[in-house]
């Protein structure tokens, strides 16, 4: 009879990400209320030491497939160690971040095990049947839904990052750790990571950018983007600009947000000195959120803002870098 | 007048040369039958009314006065000409005959002659000057075929004169009373005492001359540039009379069809062939094109010497293999060489703004810009080959029915707060007031649209919109060669309206305000469409609509292409400032010869990668100008104008308004 | 293989199905699209419903999916040869959709359309869909990373395990390897692109950056109506009615409804450098976006 909660931490270079945090600590009030055991699953290569410390979060034991062939994340490799730790541990719900791990992991992991899987979840509640309902967005956050597996198990979750709360650790508190033999050989991993290239503010794709802070007629001039890079830099995303400031000769033309530029769809776009003309909304206008600085109070970008400083560019965004860098440290 | 040895040896030079004449313009001909067939008989009396005015009157030459007054001396000296050409045939022939058998009106005519063989070649030699010293940017350098054509006419000319002065030394006739340039040359070589011999030598030696020059002229017209004074009165007589605004329309349901626009010499009809040598290369084109002024690889005028070039390279073997295919062989579909790519680059033809501007100034009514749009055609529907940006803009349309892909249940959402009605709630409304997608969603223009209404609201006028409804008219999507989404937007706008029996339009836009009038009645959709300033205007007249006397201001007026040269609405802008206080200070380049904002023909939705800005020209051109406002009449002039005085600095001494906003801001209440 | 998972209170694994490729010779590559509503389409919500209004909206291809689709062509036409077969899963006017895609070059559609797929879930989706495949042979086969709709980014995923493929999702760059039996894809991670090579056949999902999607020509358009659609019901291929749709679903959805409205846009007060202090915070807190 599968029963209790358990969460799958997903470990980056020997540290466990914050979601991997977050979901053990939604894993924990979860299983409290359903009555049941929290463990967590914990897959790469050199990871037996920092399985413990998830203990402190309320995990009971912590499951660890440590196989060399692991170190990069292979959709053969960790589904198969995980699925072999959900048929040791036989869970009534599986939790990950929804990180590019999580999205990929996820599905392969439901779909094997023949149960349904709700992604991106930004709440999760229990009802009265002992079965998760789980909040995720659908059509672009236009619509929010409430899903279930009534029968299905385990009752796969991933859950949005930097939405749950972790708990505070509780440092007396140590996971058993539980090694587990998947039974995994290099050569039936049919993918294979050659290589990782780094993204750095010039090479990303401001396409495929999450965060993008662009520059307009208001920068002035080309050197004056440095802070926008700093700022960028901070928030792990790119930079883009106007036409006005492509035309000006201040950005290559490959950077251009616009109607006759990129067409973009970052979760978070911040307009520094551009007014917002439609042509260059056209291009940016489905950003989850919008910032706009500006020191015209009239400008039209205003309106799509969701927040907007009326202000100096050049003395709003370094203090904005500032904050940044500050917060996300321990990102 | 010859004996028989010169006879034969004219006789011989006649036929050789109309020999060659008739071979040369015979072929040229048949190469015209190489293109598709298009009607272009219809209403022959307006027809000739524009023939005698254009090609006997000359008035559209005349538009360039000093030049083209020296044309006209040169083509009227020809017309005159003519008769006594056919004279000095006869005379050779037949001792003593003469064209008018002795009657006194021929006395008259010799007279004529003598007035213009002066004339003419005054002209010439001035249209020699200009181009040989004055050298303007709108002829072509070098051209071989001018320097024949200026020695032929002058030489024409001078020999017909000095013969003649060299048969009147011995003495006059009583019909030779009117030759009063022959006598005067006459006098001056009786001094010189020539021998009988001498003086009929030097006669007959002229009087050769001149008849070898017209024949080799004859010759040599149809093998040149001047095969322009065969085509030109049909080109005259045959002009295009549609709406100015109107493009051709396509047949896309033809499934059979292998291609759509024109990529091949053949898929021009037998007019485009036409134009083609009818053209003199005058340049009057290319001086009036903003494309080629802002140093874009377009040139109407070489547009047109390329394609000539083209007909008559590849038009033979094509006739050649037409003729060849019997009717139990092979249909081998003659391969023509494919145009757009190759023959005319693409960058040529996506330059176009096509503000016609080439079509109004050419004095022989050659249509460059149709046949841009129509290789446009070709590449769109067929290659799928255009800049990139426009697939950006054909989707949204698609999809959201607006270039710029906003949700088209919005398109009403900038006029609920003014209490304006949507048709569907009020059907029984006397105006219909077309948005346009700028009206709708573009930020400024959104403002000339809440003018307007309160202009409307003021005059108590009862209209609506329709709101989400509307779609975009399809202008840029035509005017950019995707024919197909044009009519599909066509379609549902006509059905739409007809849906609701809409009678009167109005709208802000000229693009919309074309495309409505002109362009949709092929579809089904007739109405009354009239441009907002018209309306304004309209309501003054009648006293609906009563100004605030405010100060005199000076403001600056834009002509836009699509209100102006597309349909001559000229008068009525300009009335509406003057009605509302204004004083207008006029561009250089206004009305006919106004200069595009570089929007139009699609180029809105473009990057402008080549060359200078459209728009910074323009806009340069109306700061010196020195006036405080600029006033426009169109959404798409408005944005440029604006844009061109932001990327100048100037947006705090110049401000941009329509014509709808200075007249909201001075409405009288009361 | 056909190992039930139903509740019987054991878990277990679920046995791929028949994998059915080709090998040498010209490549085969099969295209999933779905037809969604436009994104920037007014969505509404019946009350008490599971599903948004589905009238009075525009509907497009899935624009992940159009990437996919330009890929497959576009190898096409790099190896000079090949087969495109368009698959979509959907109601009757979804068919507009594989035209579109027909339009663009692909060769031929499938459309899985019967009222008991209404309602299915990315598993039961994933499901219908791999026994289609089990009809048509493929070297290779593509689709978007996610659909905008419901945005589960599962589907091929789910897939590629049913029919024992492997898988490389959010892919910006593929390259067919010149024995057409691997290929190297860049696939998006945070902050970072992962260079993956993999076997084929194999299951890639688009991301946007991958290509610039063609835009169909008027010949295509019309070419496109001359193209074979091949329709299929769930018992055409095999599918009982309590493994598809709702019925078939393991995860379903309880409600929908539209969320609280969004908040004006507010223009953050206080003095610039407060403002800009305060804007972080916010994005970190309320907006939750860094």
């Amino acid at each position: 009879m599968a029963q209790g909660v358990l969460v799958f931490a997903e470990q980056r270079e020997g540290k466990f990400r914050k979601v991997a945090v977050e979901a053990v600590s939604e894993g924990k009030r979860l299983s409290d209320k359903l009555g049941g055991e929290l463990n967590a699953a914990v897959v790469g290569t050199g990871v037996k030491d920092i399985a413990g410390s998830l203990g402190s979060y309320g995990a009971g034991k912590v499951y660890v497939v440590d196989h060399p062939g692991l170190q990069n994340y292979s959709s053969d490799g960790y589904a198969k160690a995980l699925c072999k730790i959900v048929a040791e541990t036989q869970p009534s719900v599986l939790l990950m971040g929804c990180t590019s791990m999580g999205r990929d992991l996820g599905p392969k992991v439901a779909a094997r095990l023949g149960t349904g899987i709700a992604p991106d979840c930004t709440a999760l509640s229990v009802n009265s049947d002992g079965k998760i309902v789980a909040t995720q967005p659908m059509y672009a956050g236009k619509v929010i839904v409430q899903v279930a597996c009534p029968t299905a198990t385990p009752q796969i979750f991933t859950l949005r990052p930097n939405v749950f709360s972790p708990s505070a650790p509780d440092e007396s508190r140590s996971a058993e750790v539980v090694q587990v033999d998947a039974g995994i050989s290099s050569e039936e991993l049919r993918t294979k990571v050659k290589g990782v290239i780094k993204a750095t503010g010039a090479t990303v794709d401001l396409t495929e950018a999450q965060v993008i802070v662009s520059g307009g007629r208001g920068m002035g001039g080309a050197e004056n983007f440095k802070v926008l890079e700093e700022l960028a830099a901070a928030l792990g995303g790119a930079v883009g600009a106007s036409r006005a400031a492509v035309d000006a000769g201040w950005r290559d033309h490959q950077f251009q947000v616009g109607q006759t530029g990129k067409t973009v769809s970052p979760v978070l776009y911040i307009a520094c000195g551009i007014s917002g003309s439609i042509q260059h909304l056209a291009g940016m206008k489905t950003s989850k959120v919008i910032v706009a600085v500006n020191k015209d109070p009239e400008a039209p970008i205003f309106k799509v803002a969701d927040y907007g400083i009326v202000g100096d560019l050049f003395k709003v965004v370094p203090i904005m870098v500032e904050e940044a860098k500050r917060l996300l440290a321990d990102q | 007048m010859l004996g028989i040895g010169g006879k034969i040896v004219l006789l011989l030079c006649i036929v050789g040369s109309v020999g060659l004449f008739l071979h040369a313009a015979m072929l040229r001909y048949r190469l015209l039958r190489l293109g598709k067939s298009e009607p272009r008989l219809d209403r022959i009396g307006f027809r000739l009314q524009k023939f005698i005015a254009n090609v006997l009157f000359q008035r559209s030459v005349l538009e360039r006065p000093l030049p083209g007054l020296m044309h006209a001396l040169v083509f009227w000296g020809f017309l005159v000409f003519l008769l006594a050409t056919m004279n000095h045939v006869g005379e050779a022939f037949s001792k003593g005959f003469s064209i008018f058998f002795g009657a006194p009106i021929g006395d008259y005519y010799w007279g004529l002659v003598d007035l213009f063989s002066v004339l003419v070649l005054i002209g010439i030699l001035a249209l020699a000057f200009r181009r040989y010293v004055l050298k303007p940017e709108c002829l072509t350098f070098p051209s071989r075929e001018s320097a024949v054509i200026i020695v032929l006419i002058s030489g024409l000319m001078i020999s017909y004169v000095l013969a003649e002065a060299l048969r009147m030394v011995p003495g006059t006739t009583e019909s030779d009373r009117f030759r009063f340039v022959g006598a005067f040359v006459a006098q001056g070589f009786r001094p010189l005492n020539l021998s009988e011999g001498a003086r009929h030598a030097g006669f007959m030696t002229f009087w050769w001359i001149h008849i070898l020059a017209i024949l080799f002229f004859l010759a040599y017209i149809p093998r040149s540039k001047h095969l322009h004074l065969l085509a030109c009165p049909f080109n005259e007589f045959l002009l295009s009379l549609r709406p100015k605004g109107e493009l051709t329309t396509l047949n896309l349901e033809d499934e059979a069809a292998e291609s759509f626009g024109v990529s091949k010499i053949n898929e021009f009809t037998w007019k485009d062939l036409l134009d083609f040598y009818a053209c003199i290369e005058c340049g009057r084109c290319q001086d009036n094109c903003p494309a080629h002024l802002s140093e874009k690889p377009l040139s109407p005028k070489l547009l047109i010497q390329d394609l000539k070039k083209h007909l008559l390279a590849v038009g033979p073997t094509l006739m050649q293999k037409r003729g060849d295919v019997a009717a139990d062989t092979q249909p081998a579909e003659p391969e023509a060489p494919t145009i757009p790519g190759s023959v005319i680059s693409d960058d040529t033809l996506w330059a176009c703004t096509s503000c016609r501007a080439c079509v109004e100034h050419c004095p022989l009514c050659i249509e460059p810009l149709g046949k841009i749009v129509d290789m446009r055609r070709y590449l769109v529907l067929v290659e799928s080959r255009f800049p990139p940006e426009a697939v950006t803009v054909f989707k949204n349309m698609e999809t959201n029915s607006n270039p710029w892909g906003i949700g088209w249940s919005q398109r009403g959402d900038w006029a609920k707060e003014l209490g304006v009605k949507k048709l569907s709630e009020n059907p029984n409304a006397e105006l219909l007031f077309w948005v346009g997608c700028s009206g709708a969603f573009d930020d400024r223009n959104k403002k000339v649209s809440v003018a307007f209404v309160k202009i409307l609201q003021t005059a108590g006028v009862n209209f609506a919109i329709l709101g989400e409804e509307e779609k975009c008219c399809g202008d840029s999507a035509r005017r950019l060669g995707n024919e197909y989404l044009f009519q599909m937007l066509a379609q549902e706008n006509v059905e739409t309206l007809n849906r609701y029996k809409a009678k009167k339009i109005v709208t802000t836009c000229p693009h919309g305000f074309n495309t409505l009038k002109n362009e949709y009645p092929r579809f089904g959709g007739n109405y009354s469409v009239v441009h907002h300033t018209q309306l304004i205007m309209e309501l003054i007249r009648t006293g609906r609509l009563k100004l605030k006397n405010g100060s005199s201001s000076l403001v600056t007026y834009h002509d836009s292409c699509y209100l102006g040269r597309y349909n001559d609405v000229y008068d009525e802008p300009r009335d509406v400032l003057k009605a509302a206080g204004f004083a207008i200070t006029r561009l250089v380049r206004e009305r006919r010869s106004s200069f595009c904002c570089g929007a139009g023909g699609g180029r809105m939705w473009l990057e402008e990668k080549l060359g200078k800005r459209i728009s910074e020209m323009r806009t340069k051109e109306i700061i010196e100008k020195g006036a405080k406002t600029v006033a426009t009449a169109c959404p798409f002039c408005l944005t440029m104008i604006e844009d061109g005085l932001k990327e100048m600095n100037k947006t705090d001494a110049v401000q941009t308004k329509d014509l709808a906003e200075l007249v909201a801001e001075r409405l009288s209440t009361s | 293989m056909g190992a039930t998972t139903q509740n019987s209170g054991q878990l277990q694994e679920r046995e791929p199905c028949v994998v059915n490729w080709k090998g040498r010779g010209a490549m085969k590559i099969v295209v999933l699209v779905k037809q969604v509503p436009d994104t920037e389409a007014k969505i509404e919500v019946k009350p008490g419903a599971t599903s948004i209004v589905a009238e009075n909206i525009t509907y497009v291809v899935n624009p992940y999916d159009e990437y996919a689709v330009e890929e497959a062509l576009r190898i096409k036409e790099k190896l000079g040869q090949g087969d495109v077969t368009v698959v979509a899963m959907g109601p009757e006017k979804a068919t507009e959709a594989l035209r579109t895609c027909l339009a663009m070059g692909a060769d031929k559609g499938v459309h899985l359309k019967d009222a008991a797929f209404d309602g299915s879930d990315s598993y039961a989706t994933a499901l219908a869909l791999s026994k289609a495949l089990q009809g048509i042979p493929y070297d290779l086969v593509l689709c978007g990373k996610q659909a905008i709709d419901d945005d589960n980014a599962a589907v091929g995923i789910e897939l590629a395990e049913l029919l024992g493929l492997p898988h490389v999702a959010v892919v910006t760059k593929l390259e067919i390897g010149v024995d057409r039996r691997s290929a190297v894809c860049h696939r998006e991670i945070e902050g970072a692109s992962e260079v993956v090579e993999t076997s084929l056949p194999a299951v890639i999902t688009a991301q946007k950056g991958l290509n610039e999607p063609r835009y169909a020509s008027l010949k295509g358009i019309m070419t496109a109506k001359k193209k074979p659609v091949e329709v299929k019901d769930a018992a055409s291929l095999g599918l009982a009615p309590d493994k598809v749709g709702t019925q078939g679903s393991k995860a379903k959805i309880l409600n929908m409804s539209l969320p609280p409205q969004r908040a004006a846009g507010k223009i953050v007060p206080g003095e610039p450098p407060d403002a800009a202090r305060q804007t972080v915070k916010l994005l970190r807190e309320e907006a939750k976006v860094i």
